[in-house]
């Protein structure tokens, strides 16, 4: 009895904490994005109904053009930005495993540095190389006759993705590297002796074995993506090309927080979810089928 | 990673626990309030009340001290919370929405029908509110006002005037502030040719539509009997919004970023960005312009020739919740801190408020000249005749803040090219009838 009983003991604190910081807060966003409040008098005084509403508040998401073009502008924002950082991290972290590598440590810890910064923090320095009349860059650019404006309406989506690719691709590149770590010496003795050169090696034996590293990394992206928030919020104020719902979880803030709304809120927060589950399962899919080609 | 199996159903077992605790509470989050304006009035208690205040002011709890030392029978505790937008609202309105709460809570004058309709506020009227109406400035008063009831304390405002950097307005380019619009748009045209800018938009700030609506003399939103009129698209706006479409295509003021963001008060404190058209506690905000002292000075806020002196912008009250089991202890701090001398001076003093809120009395430290306004004494000779100067017919509609975000978006639109004031205020009025209608109002647009 005392046996079967202490696991249980000993686990508790994490899973009191798990439910009620985790599971129960999912339930209740579920539930509730299936509830809408009607209220009657001119400010509600005669009273106010939390009623069972169906897909009425994710009818009305998908049909919020807002949030659907949100969703756009993220799938657009993953494909470069996703693709970008990916490709860098994983020619950084080659190139740090590599034999001629100098000081690997040492550009280890600086490349991951960034990570280090909370993204509030940042976006701000970020911004002060953005903003015209602070930025020596577009200082500098102005005097060789390009005027650039990092936060215009066009530009910004590629400024914010700077910021995310600076701040994340150190963190992939460890992940990678640690990958490229656990690949046993004697297939690298082995390729040398059949006469494979440094590019050989590379994609032949390296890519291939880091292939869940990379998978893993790209799902953390995706998900990443869809959930941008920090960067878009703090420039919104500097930012002429961001409005209130620029990205998905922005749309699900201003609902919950400023007007709301939580039935919506919720919604949206699904509808994020499920869309990360799908694209992240998508991407496996899409791993896998290359997997067993080659 | 492949879960054990018990643990499996562990996780099944506490998520149908679960499961029915979220029912439950989202069953009765939205209404769990809201009642209270119906049920008998709380006496007020025989012994010693302590009330709790939440807002973002700061030092607020020294003002609340100011008067716990007055008296014997009421203490106020101030607790800081996030502003508004930034997670204080929704901070609020789960606490009542859970039957707690503080007694006391800071809204911007704004959002106060938005808590009144969320059911999170007590009806003052029902505890003689009405009779303080004259120890008010009127301006402040009619902000808290929806039909007849009365939802929230005024506690400080924002009426309109012009910050101006004096030195380079007057004495390098030889140009006096603008006293009406048309010359608003001349002495832009002006600056530009100097290459600075007069005045700086944050293009995605709503904010700033309905106070130049109010000002031109236009009630946007206006309840009749128990139905919301709307009328954003009638003549006096219209011609408003048709003047912006011609300072905009023009780019006669620079929409690249806000008034008082980073960017800003570098190109202010340069002398590039010479004005700030907007809310009285502007003044605190210009102050921090590096450089500035002693250059800029006050301006009355441009005006039509027709409409109002002034008009509104932020400011916020202290609203006694619809949970509170002390709303006339909360109504009694309230008219100290709102109206007294003594508050009122604290508030300025301590949490540097906004334009006072009360009839006769705007604060000792504002009745001196300012040294950073070129010793100009403002506050007397300009923002009163503001504050005096605003339409009393303004009423702020529920879902304000939505309401501010739209035309945010409409106005961003505008912005890029892709739309005109004039286009873009009828279909943010079509929306927005159509979200008020969504959650159970009845709406009218005005013919």
């Amino acid at each position: 009895m005392r046996s079967k009983s202490a696991p249980w003991v000993l686990m508790a604190p994490f899973l009191l904490l798990f439910l009620f910081t985790m599971v129960v807060p999912i339930i209740i966003a579920i539930v509730q994005s299936f509830l809408t409040v009607r209220r009657s008098g001119l400010v509600g005084e005669d009273g106010a109904v939390s009623h069972f509403a169906g897909l009425e508040n994710y009818l009305a998401a998908l049909t919020n053009q807002n949030f659907t073009e949100s969703i756009a502008r993220m799938l657009l924002f993953g494909v470069v930005q996703v693709t970008v950082m990916i490709v860098a991290s994983t020619i950084l972290a080659l190139l740090l495993e590599s034999a001629s590598a100098k000081w690997p440590g040492l550009f280890r810890a600086a490349y991951f540095l960034p990570y280090g910064i909370p993204g509030v923090i940042a976006t701000i320095l970020w911004s002060f190389l953005y903003v015209p009349g602070l930025s020596p860059i577009v200082d500098v650019l102005g005097w060789v006759g390009i005027d650039v404006d990092f936060l215009g309406p066009s530009i910004v989506l590629w400024s914010i993705a700077n910021i995310v690719t600076w701040t994340y691709t150190g963190y992939n590149m460890l992940i990678i590297i640690a990958q490229l770590k656990a690949i046993p010496g004697d297939i690298y003795e082995a390729a040398r002796i059949d006469g494979a050169g440094p590019l050989r090696v590379v994609t032949s034996i390296q890519l291939p074995l880091i292939r869940p590293a990379l998978m893993l990394t790209i799902i953390f992206s995706i998900i990443g993506t869809l959930q941008l928030f920090a960067e878009p919020q703090v420039l919104s104020t500097m930012s002429s090309g961001i409005n209130s719902e620029y990205t998905p979880n922005l749309s699900a803030y201003a609902y919950a927080f400023q007007y709301n709304d939580l039935g919506m809120a919720s919604a949206e927060a699904v509808i994020i979810a499920l869309a990360a589950f799908i694209l992240s399962a998508a991407a496996l899919g899409i791993s896998n089928r290359l997997g067993r080609k080659s | 990673m492949r879960p054990l199996v018990p643990r499996r159903t562990a996780l099944a077992g506490g998520a149908a626990t679960a499961a029915a605790l979220a029912a439950g509470l989202a069953g009765c989050a939205p209404t769990g309030a809201g009642k209270v304006n119906a049920e008998a009035v709380i006496p007020p208690s025989d012994g010693p009340v302590t009330l709790t205040y939440w807002a973002w002011l700061k030092d607020l709890q020294k003002v609340a001290d100011e008067f716990n030392k007055t008296q014997d029978r009421i203490t106020v505790e101030a607790v800081w919370i996030p502003g508004g937008n930034a997670g204080g609202y929704a901070k609020i309105l789960s606490a009542v929405a859970a039957g707690g709460g503080p007694d006391i809570a800071q809204v911007e004058l704004r959002s106060v029908p938005e808590f009144a309709l969320a059911g999170a506020l007590t009806d003052l009227t029902r505890y003689g509110f009405a009779k303080d109406e004259k120890a008010f400035d009127p301006g402040a008063f009619a902000q808290i006002k929806v039909g007849d009831s009365l939802w929230a304390v005024p506690q400080d405002t924002g009426p309109g005037a012009m910050f101006y950097n004096k030195e380079v307005l007057e004495e390098e380019l030889g140009l006096t502030p603008p006293k009406t619009w048309d010359e608003f748009r001349s002495v832009a045209e002006e600056v530009k040719k100097a290459g600075k800018t007069l005045m700086t938009l944050d293009p995605g700030d709503g904010s700033v539509l309905p106070l130049w609506a109010m000002q031109k003399g236009s009630v946007w939103f206006e309840p009749k009997d128990d139905t919301w009129v709307l009328n954003m698209a009638d003549d006096p706006t219209m011609e408003m919004a048709d003047y912006w479409d011609g300072v905009f295509s023009d780019e006669l003021v620079s929409t690249g970023y806000g008034p008082f963001s980073t960017p800003w008060y570098a190109a202010a404190g340069d002398g590039k960005v010479l004005s700030y058209v907007g809310g009285s506690w502007g003044d605190a905000l210009t102050e921090t312009v590096p450089g500035g002292k002693g250059k800029w000075a006050v301006a009355d806020m441009p005006r039509w020739e027709d409409g109002y002196a002034s008009g509104g912008l932020g400011g916020s009250s202290a609203a006694v919740l619809s949970t509170s089991e002390h709303p006339a202890e909360a109504l009694e701090f309230l008219r100290w801190m709102c109206t007294d001398p003594a508050g009122i001076d604290a508030m300025i003093e301590n949490s540097g408020i906004g334009w006072s809120p009360a009839a006769d009395y705007i604060g000792k430290k504002r009745q001196q000249p300012s040294e950073f306004f070129s010793g100009q004494n403002y506050n007397e000779e300009v923002i009163l005749p503001m504050a005096e100067g605003q339409s009393l017919d303004w009423t702020w509609a529920p879902l304000m803040q939505r309401i501010i975000d739209r035309l945010g978006d409409g106005m961003l639109e505008v912005v890029g090219g892709g739309s005109t004031f004039t286009k873009m205020l009828p279909q943010a009025q079509e929306d927005i009838a159509e979200i008020m209608r969504k959650i159970g109002l009845k709406v009218e647009i005005a013919k």
